[in-house]
């Protein structure tokens, strides 16, 4: 069994089963092209009258848009009566296939699923042979609003008493997606809302500064904002009434009271973690009072012989020989310094801890040291950090103990400062929706304010009264390269180019024309600057093929569009669609007349020179 | 339905239709009171709201339609088959025997012309548009295009001016080609960032995008003079204002459009009209009215064709069940699971 069903089978089974005209949506506009050529091979032919009536009904369409009565496609579109409509056709040949559609002299047309949200034509039955769309790079599941919207194409009013949706299976087909999407309700839509350059702008042109987060609050995006926070606030408001039972004891605050309290009194333990705490200095040596180390006191010096801990004792203490065979016991806080000098002193269980040899040793070096003995260098660690302030009050400042209410407390602490804290959470999280839209406007203020279209007062500076006018996605970009004079003397035909890629951002691969010096250095001075703005503004993708191509057309005047079309591997479509969009981004650049009249001229030529051949035809 | 009324009319039934409703819904519901019932019941509608209410719908008619023989088969099923429907999901399949393909196939057809009848909804939205703001949520294919014309012919009789904007300019050269046939070519202008034609004309075609630059100009003093006379902005589309990348255009016009100016929000099915609405409301000098209905025009079938051309219905019913997902003609569903069969890699877990 093959992955999918044939176009040609497809067609006829509709046919048999009177469902036809209608519209199959396919994953790529590769598809749609590829079922036409397969029916174009099926030696399938209408008959005469259909074709007569196809013919006709194209010669009206022609009378309108000349541009298609070359179209390659027409002979067949007319043998087959099948036809393929996808974004990368001339918006006039889908103009036509549409009106045929329309008309009902068509059996079916293979499209993409980008018509369905688009254009609207209708017919019989729509036939669904995927799950996913592409959006951006990636394949996502269709929505069910997507779905319907789909669905929604099916069944032709006052022609029709039924609509079909055909779901016909290919590979990676979700039927879930789909039975999910056809049955249930479509989803919610959220506000995209956001704060692009030349908004602020605009608005601050118009509005002074104080009355803009009342201009704000009144977007979708804030009103759902709102919803949420008036959920919170409700939650909020719960809460409220849970914690009433908690209100204000002995202490006000008695919550953060016991949390202090609760905390001192567990880490008691771990503040003095035995009786005995030396203080870091002293701690430090005691790994070097090892039996043989010499070490010296306020008065005369000594060879320790041990050290060991006494229970009524705060401090580790020594065993020390001191001189004259004397043998003492002292804590190790007595000892001044410790020397770099050491005695071999095998230790012994008892007294005096050494052999008695050793002992006679020891106490004969002891009278033949030197007077100067080089110190031992031992660092003291600091690294056992200090507790705050709160907890490292002692216990006796805390009224707890003795507190009539302390079994409340301590019964209630846990349930009060989880609420306490859920509480503090929520009044955060609504103080955070009902302000981040400002937030984020105040942040491009200080951007506009950094380059100079804001002064600090948020006044419009010269730069910002026409950089305003610029409107489109890339306008930092833009408005920076006309300051810095980028564009100055430049062709029209090198604005345009470099608009082009501005605007253009779809990645399919096209390869290119010939790019000329002069546009690739400015194309280099863009990304540049484009690089440089990246923090504040996504760069551009900045295509040098679309860029090269766009400046063919504009400086070649000879030029026809069959001899563009050939210069790329880009579809008609979509080299129309890119020449639209550098109109409208030139004709935004245009604008700036009364402050940049060379610009403008220079834009004014390119757009009368992109207009010409099938761009003149629609508006 | 709003989750108000829908508590409403859930309190209103017999806590045994509650029940009925409970069951494969809710687990152990036969322990919760009324109160509680209803409120797991809700909790529980939100997974699959269309198919609760379609359900409610039906369970209510059955009652009105015999409350005897409605309640009847219940206590005589076996308990044992009760403790069975209560374990099924809630997209247990229905009794009726699933509908044959002649059944689905038939009434294909042309109907006899017929003069055309305003539905109740474009009635309704038609009677709004004349004094507050409108946003319409209906069907593909439901027919918005008439009110938009409709409405647009009024505001000009009017002496108002009327501007539509559309997300596409294929769409918009479309609207301006058929306008023009409709209300004459002189009456009809179109406006694209660089070009005008019939700039001047009672009635403009343009994009959202090139709407949202007037209304700019107009706010910082560039003054054009018709906007004081524009009496009706129709949005074509509107679900674009959840386009992640030019949404933001269709919330800048909305905030920004003249007051004196009526709105007419045209959108596909959506889920949440009533937010939509509720926001222009809050921000517009007049209440908002919303016209929603989500029943089609011409009724739709879906159907499941196997790549050897056998073609059967997509699901048990002759309409498409709203809400339940599952009930699928057992004759698709098992065509399907043998394509999926045949097409996955072996060993590839089916999902």
């Amino acid at each position: 069994m093959p992955p999918s069903i044939h176009p040609v089978d497809l067609i006829s089974a509709l046919r048999q089963k009177h469902l036809t005209p209608a519209i199959v949506f396919l994953t790529s506009r590769r598809a749609c092209d590829e079922a036409m050529e397969a029916f174009d091979h099926a030696n399938f032919v209408l008959p005469t009258t259909r074709q007569e009536a196809i013919a006709k009904a194209l010669e009206q369409v022609m009378a309108h848009h000349p541009s298609i009565a070359e179209h390659p496609m027409i002979p067949i579109v007319q043998r087959i009566g099948v036809a393929a409509h996808h974004a990368g056709h001339l918006p006039t040949w889908k103009i036509a296939i549409e009106e045929l559609m329309r008309q009902g002299h068509l059996d079916a047309v293979f499209a993409t699923t980008t018509l369905a949200a688009g254009v609207d034509f209708p017919a019989r039955t729509v036939v669904i042979t995927q799950s996913s769309i592409r959006k951006s790079r990636d394949f996502t599941d269709l929505t069910a609003g997507e779905v319907q919207q789909i669905a929604g194409r099916a069944g032709r009013r006052g022609k029709d008493h039924v609509g079909f949706a055909v779901i016909t299976p290919s590979p990676y087909i979700d039927l879930s997606v789909l039975t999910k999407g056809l049955t249930g309700q479509p989803e919610a839509i959220d506000s995209q809302f956001t704060i692009s350059y030349p908004m602020v702008l605009n608005l601050l042109k118009a509005h002074p500064h104080e009355h803009i987060q009342g201009i704000l609050a009144k977007s979708f995006a804030q009103f759902q904002l709102n919803q949420r926070a008036e959920v919170l606030e409700q939650k909020l408001d719960a809460l409220h009434i849970k914690m009433e039972p908690f209100g204000p004891r002995v202490c006000t605050d008695w919550i953060t009271q016991w949390h202090t309290f609760d905390h001192a009194r567990r880490h008691r333990h771990t503040r003095h973690p035995t009786y005995r705490a030396e203080p870091p200095e002293i701690s430090a040596r005691l790994p070097f009072l090892t039996p043989g180390r010499v070490v010296g006191f306020s008065r005369g010096r000594g060879v320790v012989l041990r050290q060991y801990r006494s229970k009524g004792q705060k401090n580790s203490m020594l065993t020390v020989l001191r001189p004259e065979s004397a043998v003492t016991e002292c804590p190790v806080t007595s000892v001044k310094e410790v020397y770099d000098r050491t005695y071999d002193c095998p230790e012994t269980s008892t007294y005096p801890w050494c052999s008695t040899d050793t002992f006679d040793r020891l106490s004969h070096q002891l009278e033949e040291l030197p007077l100067r003995l080089p110190l031992l260098p031992i660092l003291a660690s600091t690294d056992s950090e200090p507790l705050p302030d709160a907890i490292v009050q002692s216990l006796e400042d805390f009224s707890c103990p003795t507190c009539p209410s302390r079994s409340a407390c301590q019964k209630d602490f846990l349930t009060a400062s989880r609420l306490r804290q859920e509480q503090q959470r929520h009044t955060k999280s609504i103080q955070a929706l009902r302000t981040s839209l400002w937030h984020r406007f105040q942040e491009r203020v200080e951007v506009l304010q950094k380059f100079g279209y804001l002064t600090l007062t948020t006044q419009l500076t010269a730069e910002g009264e026409w950089a305003r006018l610029i409107r489109i996605d890339h306008s930092l970009l833009i408005t920076e390269l006309i300051r810095a004079e980028a564009f100055t003397g430049a062709d029209p035909s090198l604005l345009a180019g470099i608009l082009a890629s501005l605007a253009h951002d779809d990645d399919r691969p096209g390869a290119f024309p010939r790019i000329s010096p002069g546009l690739s250095s400015l194309l280099g001075q863009v990304r540049k600057l484009a690089e440089s703005l990246s923090p504040d503004e996504d760069p551009p993708l900045l295509r040098a093929d679309v860029a090269a191509l766009v400046e063919r057309w504009v400086a070649d005047q000879t030029l026809t569009w069959i001899g563009l079309c050939r210069l790329t591997t880009m579809a008609e479509g979509d080299i129309y669609r890119l020449l639209a969009r550098t109109l409208e981004y030139l004709s935004q650049v245009q604008t700036l007349k009364g402050t940049h009249p060379g610009l403008a001229e220079s834009a004014s030529q390119a757009i009368a020179a992109i207009r010409r051949g099938v761009l003149e035809e629609l508006p | 339905m709003t989750t108000d009324e829908l508590e409403q009319l859930l309190a209103q039934q017999p806590v045994a239709v509650l029940h009925r409703l409970a069951r494969g819904r809710v687990q152990r519901h036969f322990r919760a009171g009324k109160r509680r019932l209803i409120e797991l019941l809700l909790q529980h509608s939100a997974q699959n709201r269309a198919g609760f209410e379609s359900d409610l719908l039906t369970l209510i008619g059955e009652r009105q339609a015999g409350p005897t023989s409605g309640s009847r088969p219940r206590h005589e099923t076996p308990p044992i088959a009760h403790k069975k429907a209560a374990s099924r999901s809630s997209d247990s399949e229905p009794s009726e025997p699933p509908i044959s393909l002649t059944e689905w196939l038939q009434g294909i057809g042309v109907p006899a012309p017929q003069p055309f009848v305003q539905d109740p909804w474009q009635i309704e939205a038609l009677a709004a548009v004349n004094e507050t703001d409108v946003v319409i949520s209906v069907p593909t294919g439901s027919g918005k295009t008439y009110v938009a014309i409709e409405a647009a012919r009024r505001a000009m009789e009017d002496n108002r001016s009327v501007i539509y904007t559309s997300p596409l300019k294929a769409l918009s050269n479309t609207k301006y080609a058929e306008f023009s046939k409709i209300f004459g070519p002189d009456k009809v202008g179109i406006l694209t960032g660089d070009r005008q034609e019939n700039g001047q004309a009672p009635l403009l075609v343009m994009t959202t995008e090139i709407l949202r630059n007037l209304l700019y100009d107009a706010a910082s003093g560039e003054i054009d003079v018709r906007l004081d006379t524009l009496g009706l902005v129709i949005l074509d589309e509107s679900q674009y204002l959840a386009d992640p990348e030019r949404g933001v255009v269709w919330e800048e016009t909305i905030i920004f459009c003249p007051s004196q100016a009526r709105l007419l929000l045209l959108s596909a099915s959506i889920g949440n009209p009533q937010d939509i609405a509720d926001w222009l409301t809050s921000i517009r000098a007049t209440p908002c009215r919303l016209v929603r209905h989500s029943k089609r025009t011409v009724p739709l079938r879906a159907g499941y064709l196997h790549p050897n051309g056998k073609l059967t219905p997509l699901f048990r019913t002759l309409g498409i069940p709203q809400g339940h997902p599952g009930h699928l003609h057992p004759e698709a569903k098992h065509l399907f699971m043998e394509y999926e069969e045949e097409t996955l890699p072996s060993g590839r877990p089916r999902r």
